[in-house]
């Protein structure tokens, strides 16, 4: 590709005129990334209208503003001249694309796409082009030139907008995926002028994404001359219903479109001609605390509120991740994936990638010594395909080279043969045994049953029965850094694999396996690591990083993007799921039924735990006596599902969460009511049966929820008419640990290092949880010292111990544990060291920040400072202790069962918008019960974190697949919460205390701030509206349709 | 793809590379000059942790290719220190423990730095509208949000004890 640089729009016309159709006229270029991306052709030549300088600059004179083509965006909505003169483009700017891409998007690029959002703003501006075609200038109004057929040499080279006068008044409102940064659904903008309490001259347009860019004519004709006051506005609405043309895309109907253009018009236009202010919803009352609870922050514990360890080389950007490393002579390794989603691998030629010159590597099965297969419970995945590929997704071959570009070439000549075999995509139809075969071993992957009492008696007792569907996306973990990192060859032969993970001694197992290599053999280093969330503990890139450091001898780098990080990842396992559930007339529940489908995918990773675990939970919090469920698990060609925080159990929660309101309404019980009546008290058995921990905080979380501050807010149709507003709640009961089945033990070391930190050694991996403030939180309790004094040892096999995995919620535990067993040795032997150095007994010495004092002063003065300790010992006298501990369990043999839960309830208040059916979270308050907060910052950033990933499940988030292949390839289209979409206000509130007896310490919070949120919103949109949504994300269009009914 | 020169400052030093027009700038700095304090996340514009300042203002290093940085003056996370907004900015998000995994806390930091130079007077609505580009996914945003109103208040009072 050429790119030139013409300096006349004769001479960029002259270029483009006999370059043919391979060329392109470009600006802020911001839009060929992802045109390219998605497949689009790069062209031969990329004409840069830069140095054009007529095309440059933004006036407002003589009644118009005039905004050149070359204009950036920023430029124009930032000029003071178009802010007086347009108000409506610079606010409308606003909305699209991010902030940072119209700092390089120029406004003429976003016409000449013939399909932004700023299109009807300028076609209700009546905005005239300036134009080049056929070497002269011409002025041509916006709708006549999108009318024509668009004609590759011409230039847009300006945009006038006649200036509006007063007694005007202009609407916008783009209606996205999401708040904001979005692709647009509908973007609508309208110019009314007002004349003595009519209707003027008025100008409406829709437009936006698949929306082509129109005027609404008809709807301008019903409103011009009209009263204000006695507007008809159904008939205004029923106008543009008929008049706005949209199509259905992946995302919303047609139908959706039109309903949102109608309502947003309206709405805008009642709004700003009756002179309704915009009503901002009151923020809630301060919190009531509970006896014994705390709101977490800086502000309300600026005495528990620390730095985090790893925070400040996060914020200066200096922590090196594991694929930011570089080093001469480093390979750049590739994945070749299978691209079709079932077929027979008929055969692999790599011959003419491998002789491309600066191709150092080439692997495939051929190069696998070990087992070529891998998975946390069943090793049915292979490391790279040898008799068939089970989903588009499957590495098939790997390439090492020098660069990237060589990479890329090398896998073009790799020549696959496949046999295409059935598509299996619906995991309904898979679970027939008539459907083909995704595995030998059919498609039941896993089928699980548990009964009890009598169901079919229970609801016999049944006064009220509600039966739901509740359907659930597969949801992206959405970490930041996707899946990558480097292997290398050590001197000693020793082969380390360095990618992020969250378990580095099973991936060093599993890698063991595959390469046919001791343990002992390979170092795993799984940390730090840009987010997980589940999506990293199964193994990603690590066999194909060592199959090319091995095969090359050379170190090998390796990152996957984004739109690979979605085909080949896991997701969370999509799920149907059929609940009935029956309660007597005073709101006791008599019975439940559960049917639940989850769609594996091709292999089964964690999928199986997933259901257990979702099973496990099928009564939430609640006692019921007859209650029968079956799980059932399917392979499929849809990618991969596997572990995604909260582990099923958050599904199952949205069910009884929402079947519980939906009876209590039926009962003429409150919310709280129902569930009062229904919960479970402490020291019963465990839902399969089993024994279950001290510290049961059901009843403190259902009176943090009745009391919360949000049902004292305004609920129901807000002042301006935009919202109907609505509180819900949710209690939220998850387990900790892996349960009774997996093989779970954990453990760490504590020593003082050389240079006299004391060093704690844990196999644990940070993934942003805040792995090292808890570690040093806790090192620094039981020790004496201070957090500065303790330097955390993590995520590498050669570094640190096995601890275990840094899942279900089990590492707050752990290294609780670790430092609890370890302390009082270590201090012993500490203090002996110290005594024997000052001449003093042991037992008057103790350890306080930064060394050893006497027990008995107070004046905190150092008999030895830990640094002075360090040099004066030999390494051999230095204090090192170890431990090794099984994870507390509970004995059941029934089944995996939970020994530990961690207790919350979540509020929400939620505002629908009558207009677009859309909910917006105004507030979020999580409380917890999760024992001693063991640092207040972590614990705040998981519970917040939590929530927002709820969020986003709830509202937002659905990877779309058609065929066996992704629709939602990048982060474009799947649509993560962004900074608009947070809940406006989010509060966390934690009770710490413990039982007596209690030996068990802090919970883990990593999965409790996610567990109740969707049931929480779903609640609060029952409670605003009467609908409960049983398929997440919510749909926008369920939930406008419903309003309309109810009018 | 023929190789062409092209000249810009980086982090307030002149650099003089020879790449293909189209290299994009997130390659250059993360691939070709070793620096990877900016990460890339979707490589499509949408995220925003590979954000830069570019002639003063947050671009997105994904999007801006080769052929656009003649004669820029790009600032990439590494150089962000030349600018004195930048240690008051990082100061307020550490104390507030801004982030988690910190994969996206470069690009969100620099958009503040930015933001910050030219608006001290952001309020909390400007600071959002300022960040709808950057994703996190660890967060709730609202630790950014403390951290960003803490910065601009200790931007705003550092500039009034200088005046």
């Amino acid at each position: 590709m050429r790119v030139v640089h013409p300096e006349s729009l004769t001479e960029a016309q002259e270029i483009a005129r006999d370059a043919g159709g391979t060329a392109c006229f470009v600006a802020g270029a911001t839009a060929l990334q992802l045109l390219w991306a998605n497949g689009g052709a790069k062209p031969d030549i990329l004409i840069d209208l830069g140095q054009i300088a007529e095309l440059k600059g933004v006036q407002a004179e003589g009644g118009h503003v005039r905004a050149g083509a070359l204009a950036t965006l920023s430029d124009v909505s930032s000029d003071v001249g178009l802010q007086t003169g347009a108000p409506l483009l610079a606010h409308a700017i606003g909305s699209v694309a991010g902030p940072a891409v119209r700092n390089l998007a120029t406004i003429g690029g976003n016409i000449a796409n013939r399909n932004g959002c700023l299109l009807p703003v300028l076609l209700a501006l009546e905005a005239r082009l300036v134009v080049f075609r056929s070497g002269a200038i011409a002025e041509i109004a916006l709708g006549d030139w999108l009318r024509e057929t668009p004609a590759a040499t011409d230039i847009v080279c300006a945009v006038n907008v006649p200036a509006l006068g007063d007694e005007v008044v202009w609407i916008y409102r783009k209606v996205g995926l999401r708040r904001t940064f979005t692709p647009s659904i509908v973007a609508i903008a309208g110019v009314v002028h007002v004349d003595n309490g009519r209707f003027g001259e008025c100008r409406i347009a829709v437009g936006g994404g698949v929306v082509s860019p129109s005027r609404l004519i008809s709807t301008e004709l019903a409103l011009q001359g009209k009263s204000i006051e006695s507007c008809d506005w159904t008939a205004v609405s029923e106008t543009i219903l008929r008049e706005v043309e949209a199509p259905d895309d992946l995302f919303r109907s047609g139908a959706y479109r039109r309903k949102a253009a109608a309502g947003t018009i309206v709405h805008a236009l009642q709004a700003k001609l009756g002179g309704v202010a915009y009503h901002a919803h009151a923020d809630p009352p301060p919190p009531a605390l509970a006896r014994g609870e705390i709101e977490l922050g800086k502000k309300t514990l600026p005495d528990r509120w620390f730095t985090r360890p790893d925070m400040p080389e996060k914020v200066d950007a200096t922590l090196s991740y594991l694929t930011d490393v570089r080093e001469d002579g480093m390979l750049v390794g590739r994945i070749l994936r299978a691209g079709v989603p079932h077929a027979r691998l008929l055969s692999i030629d790599v011959s003419a990638a491998e002789a491309l010159p600066g191709v150092a590597a080439v692997v495939t099965h051929r190069d696998i010594r070990g087992e070529n297969g891998f998975g946390i419970v069943f090793q049915d995945q292979p490391a790279l395909c040898h008799d068939k590929v089970r989903y588009a997704g499957d590495p098939v071959a790997a390439v090492a080279a020098v660069d990237a570009a060589t990479a890329e070439v090398a896998l073009g000549l790799i020549r696959v043969a496949y046999e295409p075999l059935p598509l299996v995509d619906d995991p309904e139809i898979a679970l027939d045994p008539r459907s083909a075969a995704v595995h030998d071993s059919g498609n039941v992957q896993t089928e699980l049953h548990f009964d009890r009492g009598d169901i079919e008696a229970g609801f016999l007792q049944a006064a009220h029965v509600v039966e739901e569907i509740y359907e659930m996306p597969r949801q992206m973990h959405g970490f930041l850094e996707t899946e990558g990192g480097f292997a290398r060859l050590e001197a000693d032969g020793t082969l380390h694999v360095a990618a992020g993970g969250q378990h580095n001694y099973r991936d060093r197992m599993q890698l063991s396996r595959i390469l046919g290599i001791p343990e002992e053999r390979i170092r795993v280093t799984s940390s730090p690591t840009g987010g997980s969330f589940g999506g990293k503990d199964e193994l990603t890139v690590q066999p194909a990083l060592a199959l090319l450091a091995i095969k090359s001898g050379k170190a090998v780098r390796l990152h996957l993007d984004r739109t690979e990080s979605v085909v080949a990842g896991t997701k969370r396992n999509p799920m149907r799921l059929r609940m009935r559930t029956g309660c007597d007339r005073d709101g006791r529940l008599v019975a439940q039924e559960v049917d639940l489908i989850s769609d594996s995918g091709a292999y089964a990773s964690l999928s199986p735990g997933v259901l257990e675990t979702a099973l496990e939970h099928a009564a939430g919090p609640y006692v019921i006596a007859n209650i029968r469920t079956r799980g059932r698990l399917a392979y499929t060609n849809n990618g991969v599902g596997g572990a995604f925080r909260g582990f099923g159990a958050n599904q199952m929660t949205f069910a009884v969460e929402c079947q519980m309101d939906r009876l209590a309404g039926l009962c003429g019980l409150s919310p709280s009511d129902m569930r009062r009546r229904n919960l479970r008290t402490p020291g019963m058995p465990g839902y399969l049966g089993q024994r279950v921990s001290l510290t049961e905080r059901c009843d403190e979380m259902l009176e943090a929820a009745m009391t919360s501050r949000l049902w004292s807010c305004e609920r129901g149709l807000s002042p301006d008419g935009a919202d109907y507003v609505g509180v819900g709640m949710a209690l939220s009961y998850q387990g900790n640990g892996l349960g009774t089945i997996p093989h779970d033990e954990g453990g760490g070391v504590l020593r003082l290092a050389e240079d006299g930190r004391i060093e704690a050694l844990l196999g644990l991996d940070e993934l942003g949880q805040g792995l090292h403030a808890a570690i040093t939180s806790q090192v620094a309790d039981f020790v004496g010292c201070t957090r500065d004094d303790v330097r955390p040892i993590t995520g590498d096999t050669l570094l640190a111990p096995d601890s275990g995995s840094t899942t279900a919620s089990r590492g707050s535990y752990v290294l609780w544990n670790t430092a609890r067993r370890t302390a009082p040795e270590f201090v012993r032997r500490m203090t002996a060291a110290a005594g024997l150095r000052l001449d003093r007994e042991p037992q008057d010495l103790c350890l306080v920040a930064g060394g050893i004092a006497d027990r008995r002063s107070n004046s905190g003065d150092l008999l030895i400072s830990y640094v002075d300790l360090a040099a004066a010992l030999d390494p051999a006298e230095r204090p090192s202790v170890s431990t090794h501990f099984a994870f507390p369990k509970t004995e059941h043999d029934g089944g995996n069962a939970r020994y530990i839960f961690a207790f919350g309830a979540t509020i929400a208040r939620v505002a629908v918008s009558r207009a677009t059916g859309e909910a917006r979270v105004l507030d979020l308050d999580l409380h917890s019960a999760a024992g001693p907060v063991i640092d207040v910052a972590s614990y705040l950033g998981q519970m917040e974190g939590g929530a927002m990933q709820g969020l986003g499940f709830t509202l937002l988030e659905d990877s779309l697949m058609r065929d066996g292949a992704y629709l939602t390839t990048n982060l474009d289209t799947y649509m993560m919460p962004g900074i608009a979409d947070t809940a406006e206000r989010l509060s966390v509130f934690a009770q710490e205390s413990l039982d007596e007896g209690d030996d068990l310490g802090p919970r883990g919070v990593g999965e409790l701030g996610i567990a109740s949120v969707t049931p929480a919103i779903v609640n609060a949109v029952g409670d605003a509206i009467g609908f409960w949504p049983s398929r997440s994300p919510l749909s926008p269009e369920a939930i406008h349709d419903y309003m309309e009914r109810m009018q | 793809m023929s190789a062409a020169r092209v000249s810009f400052r980086l982090n307030g030093v002149e650099r003089a590379l020879d790449v293909t027009a189209e290299t994009r700038l997130s390659e250059i700095l993360r691939d070709l000059l070793w620096l990877t304090a900016s990460k890339v996340a979707c490589g499509v514009g949408r995220c925003g942790a590979c954000t830069v300042l570019m002639n003063g203002k947050p671009v997105n290093a994904c999007l801006a290719m080769a052929w656009q940085l003649e004669g820029a003056d790009i600032v990439s996370p590494e150089g962000l220190d030349i600018l004195p907004e930048t240690r008051i900015v990082r100061q307020a998000m550490t104390e507030e423990n801004a982030f988690q995994c910190g994969y996206c806390a470069p690009g969100f930091v620099t958009v503040l730095v930015g933001l910050l130079r030219n608006e001290p007077e952001a309020d909390l609505s400007r600071i959002k509208a300022a960040l709808e580009g950057n994703i996190c996914r660890c967060t709730g945003y609202h630790s950014i949000l403390r951290g960003a109103q803490a910065a601009a208040e200790a931007v705003r009072a550092e500039r009034s004890d200088l005046s």
